[in-house]
């Protein structure tokens, strides 16, 4: 066994994490190496000096800080609170140009109708009347349908005849190239619309392909919605990591900015500067008023880098 | 009676949120314990903290009892540890010891806690021998780093760290071996 090699046995034997054979032929060594005691002790001397760190322990006050925070996040984590309205007063609040987000808003709204009138065609609203020639009809919707809401019109049997209405609906299934309009359409709308974070991530992530980031302003649109309005910071960060790789115009500059000021998470906060940086370096300069952004978050802002670098952006315009 | 960890685990994963707090408070303390040790200041230490729970609680319905629960959960703190050390090296393009104002206007240094060439002797208080080792110790690399940090001030056995690390134990001595290595060149003018 070379000295190397005992040394590694030293530091170990220190950690008490030698077998007994190890410890044998590391006491055999010793007595015979003088140059192994030394050491030894030497490294006694580091550990124990490193150990002064060892005596900290959590404090009580700091801890209940961060189970303070953990339990908002994960309050919001499993909360469907809808939190629109606070949304758009901040975002009026903030922006130069409502209309704009409105009129985005606006369209999502009614590309979502038109998806859900598409696909959902046959069971909304359709009117069947049980007489000759559509039972047949009723059967085949009947197979995989999922019925709800269902309301009497006129319940009373006596004349032999009921009447209601109900919402139908049916899974359905679709398989196709992923820049495929009909394809984005439905991933554009699930971003936007699911209930579960998990299919949203997963919309976001299908679409991430060079040919939707250079052909579709539609998903950019979304896109730039989700990363302002998305309850899950999972959904935000894959979203603002595909809204960065669309050319870089004014929709996607606010969006960042609305991140950098108003996102709880400061790790997207970073993520969203950072891009923000980026266009600087190549040529997309900020106004004024996105400046006084910068002042106010420096002020506000209890994230050190971040502060740190809306510092360095302050003087680069300086 | 206490409910042991696997039944607290079911109850979380058919969604009792007091199931999954219960489980937090268990562990929460070792796990913020590492992440301040780890991060560079106290905010990060808690946002990592944070973000170590948030993964355990999307991923928990997923966790089907093949470890430990407070491997999984060490593996999921040192995967964030290290996420982290690593973003910050390519986040930060000026010294971290650089500092703002209150007011944001001047910049100024923190002081650079290296070696300045004192004697032992000179170096007189407990803090400023407090502030070498913390400097010396987060100037290891993010996996020598987070190896001494759960062998030497969190006391886990090797064999442990490779399950928190992902790997072999081999592997944990040698980061184990270079870290210490590291550390007595950094620390040797005070400790010798």
């Amino acid at each position: 066994m070379k000295h190397n090699e005992y040394k590694q046995l030293l530091q170990l034997s220190l950690y008490g994490e030698l077998k007994s054979e190890e410890q044998l032929i590391l006491k055999e060594h010793l007595q015979s190496c003088e140059e192994c005691r030394t050491e030894l002790e030497d490294q006694k001397n580091l550990l124990e000096l490193i150990s002064g760190k060892k005596k900290l322990n959590v404090d009580e006050k700091v801890l209940s800080a961060a189970r303070y925070q953990l339990r908002g996040a994960l309050r919001s984590e499993h909360s469907n609170k809808k939190f629109i309205e606070p949304l758009v007063f901040s975002i009026t609040q903030f922006f130069t140009t409502p209309l704009k987000f409105a009129v985005v808003g606006a369209t999502m709204l009614l590309f979502g109708i038109l998806i859900g009138s598409l696909l959902f065609s046959e069971s909304s609203g359709e009117e069947l009347t049980m007489q000759n020639g559509n039972e047949n009809r009723f059967a085949s919707l009947n197979e995989n349908i999922n019925i709800s809401n269902l309301r009497f019109i006129d319940s009373d049997a006596t004349d032999g005849e009921v009447e209601f209405t109900f919402q139908a609906s049916r899974p359905v299934r679709l398989k196709g190239k992923v820049n495929d309009p009909q394809i984005q359409s439905v991933l554009t709308y699930a971003m936007l619309n699911e209930q579960n974070p998990g299919s949203r991530l997963n919309s976001i992530n299908a679409m991430d392909t060079k040919q939707i980031v250079e052909d579709d302003p539609e998903v950019k649109n979304a896109l730039v919605t989700v990363v302002m309005t998305d309850k899950n910071p999972g959904v935000r960060r894959e979203a603002m990591k595909l809204m960065s790789k669309f050319p870089y115009d004014d929709n996607i500059k606010q969006a960042l900015l609305y991140v950098i000021t108003n996102d709880t998470v400061s790790g997207l906060r970073i993520e969203a500067l950072n891009s923000i940086i980026e266009a600087g370096d190549k040529g997309y300069k900020l106004d004024n008023s996105e400046l006084n952004l910068f002042r106010s978050t420096i002020q506000k802002d209890e994230n050190p880098y971040i502060k740190l670098r809306s510092k360095i952006i302050l003087q680069e315009y300086n | 009676m206490q409910i042991n960890d696997t039944d607290l685990i079911v109850q979380a994963q058919k969604g009792d949120q007091n199931a999954f707090e219960e489980l937090v408070y268990r562990y929460d303390r070792n796990v913020l314990s590492i992440t301040l040790k780890f991060a560079l200041n106290e905010d990060d230490a808690k946002d990592l903290y944070q973000e170590v729970f948030i993964r355990v609680y999307r991923g928990l319905k997923k966790f089907r009892f093949q470890s430990e629960f407070s491997t999984w959960l060490f593996r999921i703190a040192t995967n964030v540890c290290l996420t982290y050390k690593t973003k910050s090296k390519e986040h930060l393009k000026v010294s971290i010891n650089q500092e703002y104002d209150e007011d944001g206007s001047e910049f100024s240094y923190k002081n650079e806690l290296v070696y300045d060439g004192s004697s032992p002797e000179e170096i007189s208080s407990d803090s400023d021998l407090g502030k070498l080792v913390s400097v010396a110790v987060d100037s290891l690399s993010p996996k020598q780093r987070m190896t001494f940090i759960l062998k030497h001030y969190e006391g886990y056995k090797i064999r442990e760290i490779a399950e928190m690390l992902n790997c072999k134990e081999g592997t944990v001595k040698k980061y184990l071996f270079d870290a210490i290595k590291n550390l007595r060149k950094k620390l040797s003018p005070v400790y010798a």
